[in-house]
């Protein structure tokens, strides 16, 4: 049978769903949109007016030698300003678990809602696809303008040399690591919602799973590509620049030692020396990412996530059926 | 068009691998343009045999048809209105009745629902968390007829309601349900609440189908004896009690009855009350398609 | 129009309650030949009761001649009901009957529940020909 259609109603317009599911969220939708607003004008101002004059000014501060002035002002508040942009932008992945994990399907759930929206035309898959897609597109788009923005106010004043590129605060900040991260925390909430079925609950499970994958992916980010290897003679020491994974000694046979203890205290004092040359070490050696690194590790970060969102989305739909009974033994006639 | 609202056969739900059964080898039918009241005792499984007849529970055996196919497949010919009638409380009535239209773009009639609305006075700008509860069931009722359900599931929809919008209320779907040929089903455990509007009844206790079947069919099928104690072979005993020399007794009559008593058509309540406080009084399924009525052996 | 009040405790079936008030209504006046007598929705709108009942209350009238549905339009009255007149050899006989109750000692109510009784027997008996 077909459907009655009522003359006088106009048909919905496409996008109905995704409107209705806006509409039930509003205030979320606000509350994004300041979020978002307050972010960008804090770091267009510090791209804008202060990253060039703190950089101008760290660079003469490390030119100079001796008792020269220069614009302390611009250098702190730059400080200042990145460091609260990249806080922002680090934690907007929690941010947005939270308030998944609290509305997004808990709370139908415990209020009863849910039974009133899976019980209309449009089918429970279509309700929670419109959940996770009207969200995701607006989370898509702020997240990436904030990320873009973010790199731009560091690499605008990567010559203050405030926070390296592999900093915990800026290595995700400032790549779309965070918006994939942000997407992850979105469909965390609604399955841990169908799950829990208790908005409190799920609050909280969704920003300690989201959390723990934002720590993973920072814990484990040096194994996402390989390292490059380089060894440096012993009067520089067994320190290294750039994004170090592991590092250690080489003996004369070329085979690979722990650092002896004097050895991490360098200071090369004779009795180290001996030691050294006790175990044949001749040279230290470093598996690193250099800068050069970031997209292929930020990129593939961002695909481990994307693939773990994509599970979690596929696992709510698959709770939804089951909530739902569409998967009764033999479904439709 | 299908003559069958609701078709249950050895319907069972069990909650968790070792819950205990909800609902146990239910069968019955319901045809289409009836109202009809589904009756028993707080936690007898009225609730899950709505929820499974809305699509929103999956049985455990057997199978449940509605309007001729799967429920899940007849989600856009029927409304459901859950216990406690769940509605979001941020919302406007007028935002609610457009949730309604967009979740329903195919079927909506908006003057149905607004109609409905409007006939409450209330105000469409007012937010929901802001009604009664009369103004609530209200809304909630003009969201589930904004739909042209062919079918109305309504779990306990008169319940912590004054008598007024009981009255009100049950008016405008009584209403409905005449203009449309709706079939209504009903949920309630005031038996009272449903008397006079419902032609069709279907006793749930204990997870099973007590009684099911035309309201009138059913107390036709039953008599209230007074006499001297006695054995009352053939006839099925639903209920009897001895008070001194006089034995009471609902029955259900095959064969003449004897001639030294009396007997008398006992009420939907007497009816009910009988039937629920005998647990293992044998279930009567009267199905108006089959004739003559169908006893299962007790 | 008339406007039909159910009274729900009184035992009497809520379509034959309907019935009844028609009839009576087609008794006083207040319904004529030609009247439309209100829709199911109007009925149960205002009372809550079953639209079936209605219908078979409908049904019941017409089957005894005293009103038609017409498709699309309605349910008319097609004839009126006569009163009793008030010095009908009938109404003589019950008047003879009253004053030899009386006589015998019989109180008011007991003469009334008498009266309902042989009343419910008569008639009941004559419902379920």
């Amino acid at each position: 049978m077909t459907a009655v259609t009522v003359a006088g109603t106009p048909a919905a317009p496409p996008f109905a769903t995704a409107r209705a599911m806006l509409r039930l969220h509003r205030p979320a939708l606000f509350l994004w949109t300041g979020v978002v607003l307050a972010a960008l004008a804090l770091m267009v101002w510090g791209y804008g007016w202060l990253a060039e004059p703190a950089a101008a000014a760290y660079q003469r501060l490390k030119a100079c030698d001796y008792a020269c002035s220069y614009d302390q002002d611009a250098y702190l508040t730059y400080k200042d300003v990145l460091r609260y942009a990249s806080y922002l932008v680090t934690f907007l992945p929690l941010l947005v678990a939270a308030w998944a994990g609290a509305t997004l399907t808990s709370r139908e759930l415990e209020s009863g809602t849910a039974q009133l929206a899976w019980t209309q035309s449009v089918t429970p898959t279509r309700w929670l696809a419109a959940k996770l897609l009207a969200p995701a597109t607006l989370l898509t788009a702020g997240t990436s303008l904030l990320v873009l923005l973010h790199h731009l106010l560091w690499a605008e004043g990567r010559r203050a040399d405030v926070l390296g590129w592999n900093d915990i605060l800026i290595f995700q900040a400032n790549g779309p690591t965070t918006v994939a991260l942000t997407l992850f925390g979105l469909a965390a909430g609604a399955l841990t919602g169908l799950l829990l079925r208790r908005s409190l609950a799920a609050l909280a499970v969704t920003v300690a799973v989201t959390a723990a994958v934002g720590f993973g992916l920072n814990w484990f980010r040096g194994y996402f590509w390989p390292t490059l290897t380089v060894t440096a003679p012993l009067k520089d020491g067994p320190w290294f620049g750039g994004s170090v994974v592991s590092y250690g000694a080489v003996t004369s046979t070329g085979a690979h030692v722990p650092v002896p203890d004097c050895a991490q205290y360098w200071s090369a004092a004779k009795d180290c020396r001996a030691q050294l040359d006790k175990q044949h070490i001749v040279r230290f050696y470093s598996e690193m990412h250099p800068y050069s690194h970031y997209w292929p590790l930020q990129l593939t970060a961002t695909a481990l996530t994307l693939a773990l969102t994509g599970l979690v989305v596929l696992l709510a739909f698959r709770v939804l059926e089951r909530h739902t009974g569409t998967v009764a033994k033999g479904t439709a006639v | 068009m299908t003559e069958t609202a609701i078709a249950a056969a050895a319907l069972g739900k069990r909650f968790g691998r070792r819950g205990g059964w909800a609902l146990r080898e239910c069968t019955f039918r319901l045809p289409v343009g009836r109202v009809c009241a589904v009756v028993g005792p707080n936690g007898a499984g009225k609730s899950t045999l709505l929820a499974h007849a809305a699509a929103l529970l999956a049985p455990t055996e057997g199978s449940l048809t509605v309007l001729g196919t799967h429920p899940a497949a007849a989600r856009e010919r029927i409304a459901y209105v859950a216990q406690g009638k769940p509605l979001y409380p941020q919302l406007s009535v007028a935002d609610t009745l457009l949730l309604g239209r967009e979740l329903n773009p195919a079927r909506w009639d908006a003057s149905v629902a607004e109609r409905i609305v409007a006939a409450g006075d209330l105000d469409p700008k007012a937010r929901v968390r802001s009604l009664s509860g009369g103004q609530r069931t209200r809304v909630a009722l003009a969201l589930a007829l904004g739909k042209r359900p062919e079918l109305l599931l309504l779990d306990e929809p008169m319940a912590d309601l004054d008598p007024l919008a009981r009255h009100e209320l049950m008016g405008l779907l009584m209403a409905e349900a005449a203009q449309y040929g709706t079939t209504v089903v009903m949920s309630s455990h005031v038996v009272a609440e449903l008397e006079g509007s419902c032609d069709y009844l279907l006793l749930i206790g204990g997870g099973r189908v007590r009684l099911a079947g035309d309201l009138d069919d059913l107390l036709a099928a039953h008599l209230l004896t007074t006499g001297p104690v006695r054995d009352l072979d053939p006839h099925t005993v639903v209920e009897s009690r001895t008070t001194g020399r006089q034995l009471t007794a609902l029955i259900r009559p095959r064969g003449p009855l004897p001639t030294d008593g009396g007997a008398t058509a006992p009420s939907l309540e007497e009816l009910l009350l009988a039937h629920l406080r005998n647990p293992d009084a044998p279930a009567l399924v009267l199905d108006p398609a089959r004739t003559p009525a169908q006893e299962p052996a007790a | 129009m008339v406007e039909y009040r159910i009274d729900r405790r009184s035992g009497v079936a809520t379509y034959v309650q309907i019935v009844q008030q028609t009839k009576q209504a087609l008794r006083l006046g207040l319904l004529e030949p030609g009247d439309k007598l209100p829709t199911a929705r109007e009925v149960v709108e205002a009372t809550a009761i079953n639209p079936n009942t209605v219908l078979k209350a409908y049904r019941e009238l017409e089957r005894e001649g005293l009103v038609e549905a017409r498709r699309g339009l309605g349910t008319f009255v097609r004839k009126s009901l006569g009163t009793a007149p008030a010095d009908s050899p009938l109404r003589a006989e019950l008047d003879a009957w009253a004053s030899r109750a009386r006589e015998a000692g019989l109180q008011r109510d007991d003469v009334a529940a008498l009266f309902t009784a042989v009343i419910d027997e008569q008639f009941s008996k004559g419902d379920q020909e």
